[in-house]
């Protein structure tokens, strides 16, 4: 039922995109890459509030890790001289922060919601606290295209000319569904966030299971924050993930905590943002850019409404594991 | 554990009524909150220590600031205000078992609310005041009933609907307040100033608006406490099923208190219209409905301790920029304090020392940790 | 036992970050140098050690603990919700400010403001210590500047970005024709695009001053171009000026579409603009970026090579003149308009064509004399 609206509006989407492109080419592609772009930092930011809910967890959070995490790719990065190094320093950050969050959420059980309202506020305090001015990254990262895919119609500048972090962002939600649903780690991981008495009863830690995943969860955060201030913004300023881990819990809930469903959400939002922005730099309408901005978090609220019942978090979500 | 009702979270309070708790709740009332405290300005003091600064003369500054005359007393009490307004929205949602994290977004669109309401009319004040501020409320309870009823008719996670209703509030209100309600004739996005007959007048040194959320704290100290109403929200924050069993409709409890929570905030968000601000205008929401779950666990869940809690915020938001003017020192090491505060309060280490008994059976009876 | 371990470690990281930043602060003294450090312009290095040295100045004031007397002089800003180091609008009023405090031996201390309610305590905290001059930065202080300086005729208010409706003596309100910057911009953009396609990326148009710059550069591209098509697109007002990914990946999609000069005014929403631009391979050879409010090429180091020229408003200069004014009794009150202009070309000087130069000074004239309107309705 709900799969079949989906693809109807996939199938619209896409034509839409391909009439478009007959008729403009370069402000398509343009506005495809822009939607991409958009969508990157999010997709993985889902991944990180996807990975913790089907283990259980429900992660808040996700905006603290990211500012921390671009923080300290960014102060890193400029450091060290060293763009690898600086990404190595985001995602080591983002594990401490996911490894904090597990702390507070798993081991010590504590309200779930009251840790990752801490990590928020914490990442604020402390970037904002010790940003300095005058930082500078060594280098931009570099564009990869892919050879021969680049020049395919459309999809070729779009998708295979990207730096690596999109790649690795692609990488990650296939991964990760692969893993999800095709793996040991994936059974027991959804099984620690549907029923973890059951798992429990068939031999699963499920506190360990639930402390790794959060953690390396974080990890994933790392490579979003790092993205954002080492390859998409190319600079770190107070505050500067803007909502966006919040957004991301909109984009893992409109993707029904699947993977590749999160990513067909992320590029769904990125396009509306794409298209209202464009439509506002050819001055054909304006549409109050709040209009478009709200729009995510309107349709998660329509979407949770509607469905409900029928699109639903794992049943285990936000409930510390205590053993019977 | 029923999948209808709401998540039974641990937030170490389980205790519902601190006044028939043992003693030991009594200790731990005050004591988690206060050994908290000093654990966060502790660390507080060390990351100063490190920016060149002595901790102590930092603190002495912050505090004398704040409490070293009539006016810092003033904004003290200007600062508290919303604060206390929010914290006890986050308590009222905590006791029915609900996350309320969208103070925040409740907030801000009863503000924008109470501004429109006090500049588009013109009453006389008897009627206005309480109009202006009943019309702020009705926004907040509105905008949180809508979390309210997916919660319980659609059993959607109102940390979730809150969390997405603080995004498109910020968004709404920034929208109504560059179009729709935008003052004429000048470039800023705010609304006109409110008339008169809608300000909340400051007697001498004391906000009305500071009275009227003592008033309010004092209310729902009795009202959770002492009133069928606030015994059914307990119950049905402690154990849904029970509640279910003994006759109370889950539902209507969910709904309704979320909607006082939403009106509480909303009240926040009004009285600081129509007694600070004057009107709705840029930077409006600095952070206030997030202070407000600070503070309410800072409360542990107790109403009238919101009241010292959001005063406490209060001194440290108002010596932020003395202890800048004074030493230098940024005023976001207040944030850190803050969040420090609350992972100290929330997390069991605390309590785990001051408590070592009680902490020794509680962690065995929760297994390995 | 791990959990302590990662607790450790955290605070470990944190006092390693503490450290970083705290081994270059003065930490006594809020004029720290670190604001200015990589803004390695003369001036303002001059105004870093301000305390240190100046050979012409007076005596030079240590501390605010006595500005009353008449020997000391006393220099006080407070932004409004920005900060000092923010790499455009209000690092420029407090390097102008630094700049006169140095010349004339002064003490200066800043506050940021977190708070609209603050406005007005953190101007007080300078009254309180009887300050000689008080800079106000940002319009959103405008009422309170006036209020201030209503209560205390004898303390001077520079207002930066506060147009004054009514006068009083002792408040100044520094305003900037930025249509006119933009415009100059804009005219610039308009004679060097190839591709007939320019671009800007704009913080809000709810906010003035960006307004103006944004629409001054779209007539400015129009009149020396009237073939060219001009992109202007503006962020939503919810971190306007702190959202660089946002900018970068709008200012990418303008080139994409073909613009092959792209202004970038905001904040850090712009700065992410100008460093995306400054990413291309054709960055300074045939793709450039135009910054903001001051010489960008200082403050925003990544974006040198793509970086034709900003749109300056003369804060610094502002900022400071009213102040030395402030200082020498020549305070004018009312409302002072700074200049504004183009920074210079630095590393794009040789690809700009002379011609091209000349008639960009010719329109900076006309704008200055009047001869030449923006066309920009304020």
């Amino acid at each position: 039922m709900r799969a079949r609206w989906a693809w109807t509006i996939t199938v619209i989407i896409l034509v839409g995109i391909m009439f478009s492109y007959t008729q403009d080419e370069l402000r398509t592609t343009s506005v495809l890459s822009f939607s991409l772009r958009y969508a990157i930092p999010l997709i993985i930011a889902a991944m990180v509030g996807l990975v913790c809910e089907r283990s259980g967890v429900i992660n808040i959070g996700i905006e603290g890790q990211l500012l921390m995490s671009a923080f300290a790719g960014f102060f890193g990065a400029a450091a060290t001289g060293s763009l690898i190094i600086g990404t190595l320093f985001g995602i080591g950050t983002g594990l401490i922060m996911g490894a904090v969050f597990a702390t507070g959420a798993v081991a010590w059980k504590m309200d779930q919601i009251i840790s990752g309202t801490i990590i928020n506020i914490i990442a604020t305090g402390l970037t904002s606290f010790f940003y300095a001015q005058g930082q500078v990254l060594p280098a931009s990262t570099p564009v990869v295209a892919i050879p021969y895919l680049k020049d395919l119609p459309l999809v070729g500048p779009v998708l295979f000319n990207n730096g690596l972090f999109t790649y690795a962002a692609i990488i990650i939600v296939i991964f990760l569904q692969i893993m999800l649903f095709l793996t040991i780690w994936g059974l027991r991981t959804r099984a620690v966030g549907e029923n973890p008495s059951a798992a429990d009863t068939s031999g699963i830690n499920v506190q360990r299971t639930r402390f790794i995943n959060v953690t390396l969860a974080g990890g994933l955060a790392g490579v979003a924050g790092a993205y954002l201030s080492l390859e998409a913004a190319g600079t770190f300023e107070r505050g500067f993930t803007a909502g966006r881990g919040f957004t991301a819990l909109a984009i893992m809930i409109f993707g029904a905590w699947n993977p590749v469903g999160a990513f067909a959400a992320a590029l769904f939002f990125g396009l509306t943002q794409g298209v209202a922005s464009q439509l506002q730099a050819d001055e054909v309408v304006d549409i109050p850019p709040q209009f478009i901005n709200m729009l995510p978090y309107v349709l998660t609220i329509v979407l949770l409404a509607v469905v409900a019942g029928r699109v639903r978090p794992p049943a285990a979500v936000g409930k510390p594991y205590e053993k019977d | 554990m029923s999948s209808d009702g709401p998540a039974q979270t641990d937030l170490g309070f389980t205790d519902p009524n601190p006044t028939l708790g043992p003693k030991y709740g009594v200790v731990k009332a005050f004591a988690i909150p206060i050994v908290s405290v000093l654990l966060a300005f502790a660390v507080g003091g060390i990351l100063i220590y490190f920016q060149g600064v002595n901790p102590f003369t930092a603190y002495r500054v912050l505090f004398e600031s704040a409490l070293g005359d009539s006016d810092g007393y003033l904004r003290v009490m200007q600062k508290s205000t919303p604060l206390i307004f929010t914290g006890l929205a986050v308590v009222v949602g905590l006791r029915v078992g609900l996350f309320n994290i969208g103070a925040q977004g409740q907030l801000i669109v009863a503000a924008i609310g109470a501004a429109w309401a006090g500049y588009h009319f013109d009453l006389p004040a008897v009627v206005h005041l309480p109009f202006a501020l009943g019309f702020g409320m009705l926004c907040g309870a509105a905008w949180a009933s809508i979390a309210g009823v997916l919660r319980a008719y659609r059993n959607v996670s109102e940390v979730i609907t809150t969390i997405m209703l603080n995004s498109i509030a910020i968004a709404l209100v920034d929208y109504l307040a560059s179009r729709p309600f935008k003052e004429p004739d000048q470039p800023l996005s705010r609304t006109p100033l409110i008339s008169d007959s809608a300000a909340l007048a400051t007697f001498g040194v004391i906000p009305s608006g500071f009275v009227i959320a003592l008033i309010v704290s004092l209310f729902f100290g009795w009202f959770l406490i002492r009133t069928t109403e606030g015994f059914r929200f307990n119950t049905v924050g402690l154990n849904p099923n029970a509640a279910r069993y003994a006759g109370i409709s889950v539902k209507r409890t969910i709904v309704l208190a979320m909607a006082v929570s939403g009106a509480l905030a909303g009240m926040g968000g009004a009285v600081e219209t129509m007694g600070v601000v004057g009107r709705f205008e840029p930077a409006f929401n600095a952070g206030l409905g997030f202070d407000g779950i600070t503070i309410a666990l800072l409360a542990r869940a107790n109403p009238i301790a919101t009241i010292p809690a959001a005063i406490l915020v209060g001194i440290l938001r108002t010596g932020a920029n003395s202890l800048q003017f004074e030493t230098g020192i940024e005023p976001e090491v207040v944030d850190v304090i803050l969040a420090l505060t609350l992972l100290f309060v929330a997390a069991p280490i605390v309590s785990r020392y001051i408590f070592r008994i009680n902490a020794k059976r509680k962690s065995k009876s929760k297994g390995r940790s | 036992m791990h959990r302590k371990l990662l607790v450790a470690g955290l605070a470990v990281a944190a006092l390693v970050l503490a450290g970083c930043s705290s081994s270059d602060d003065t930490a006594t003294d809020t004029t720290s140098a670190e604001a200015t450090t990589e803004a390695a312009e003369e001036t303002t290095e001059e105004a870093a050690e301000e305390e240190v040295t100046e050979e012409s100045a007076p005596a030079v004031t240590m501390d605010d603990s006595n500005c009353a007397a008449p020997e000391n002089y006393c220099v006080g800003l407070v932004t409004d919700l920005g900060k000092v180091d923010d790499k455009s609008f209000n690092q420029a009023a407090f390097e102008g400010a630094q700049l006169a405090a140095g010349e004339i031996g002064a003490f200066l201390k800043y506050v940021e403001s977190t708070d609209p309610k603050d406005y007005m305590a953190n101007i007080g905290q300078f009254v309180a210590k009887e300050y000689d001059t008080i800079v106000t930065v940002g319009f959103l202080m405008a009422e309170a500047s006036a209020a201030a300086a209503a209560e205390n005729p004898n303390i001077n208010f520079v207002g930066v970005d506060q147009f004054q409706g009514e006068t009083l003596p002792n408040l100044t309100g520094l305003i900037f024709a930025e249509d006119q910057a933009g415009y100059a911009a804009g005219y610039l953009a308009g004679l060097m695009t190839e591709t007939n396609k320019v671009g800007a990326v704009l913080g809000t148009d709810t906010v003035p001053p960006v307004l103006y710059f944004g629409e001054g550069y779209r007539n400015g591209v129009m009149a020396a171009n009237p073939e060219a098509e001009v992109t202007v697109v503006y962020h939503e007002p919810a971190n306007a000026f702190t959202d660089p990914e946002w900018g970068a990946a709008e200012a990418k999609k303008q080139v994409t579409q073909g613009a092959d000069i792209v202004f970038g005014a905001g904040g850090g929403t712009g700065n992410g603009a100008l460093i995306e631009i400054a990413k291309s391979p054709e960055s300074g050879k045939s793709v450039f970026c135009i910054g903001v409010d001051i010489d960008q090429y200082n403050t925003v180091p990544q974006a040198q090579s793509c970086l034709l020229t900003s749109a300056e408003k003369k804060l610094v200069a502002g900022t400071s003149a009213l102040v030395l004014a402030s200082f020498d009794g020549t305070f004018p009150g009312g409302n002072f308009v700074g200049a504004t202009g183009l920074a210079p070309y630095h590393d794009t000087e040789d690809a700009v064509p002379a011609e091209v130069k000349t008639e960009v000074e010719g329109v900076i004239a006309g704008l200055l004399d009047g001869s030449l309107e923006t066309g920009v309705v304020k």
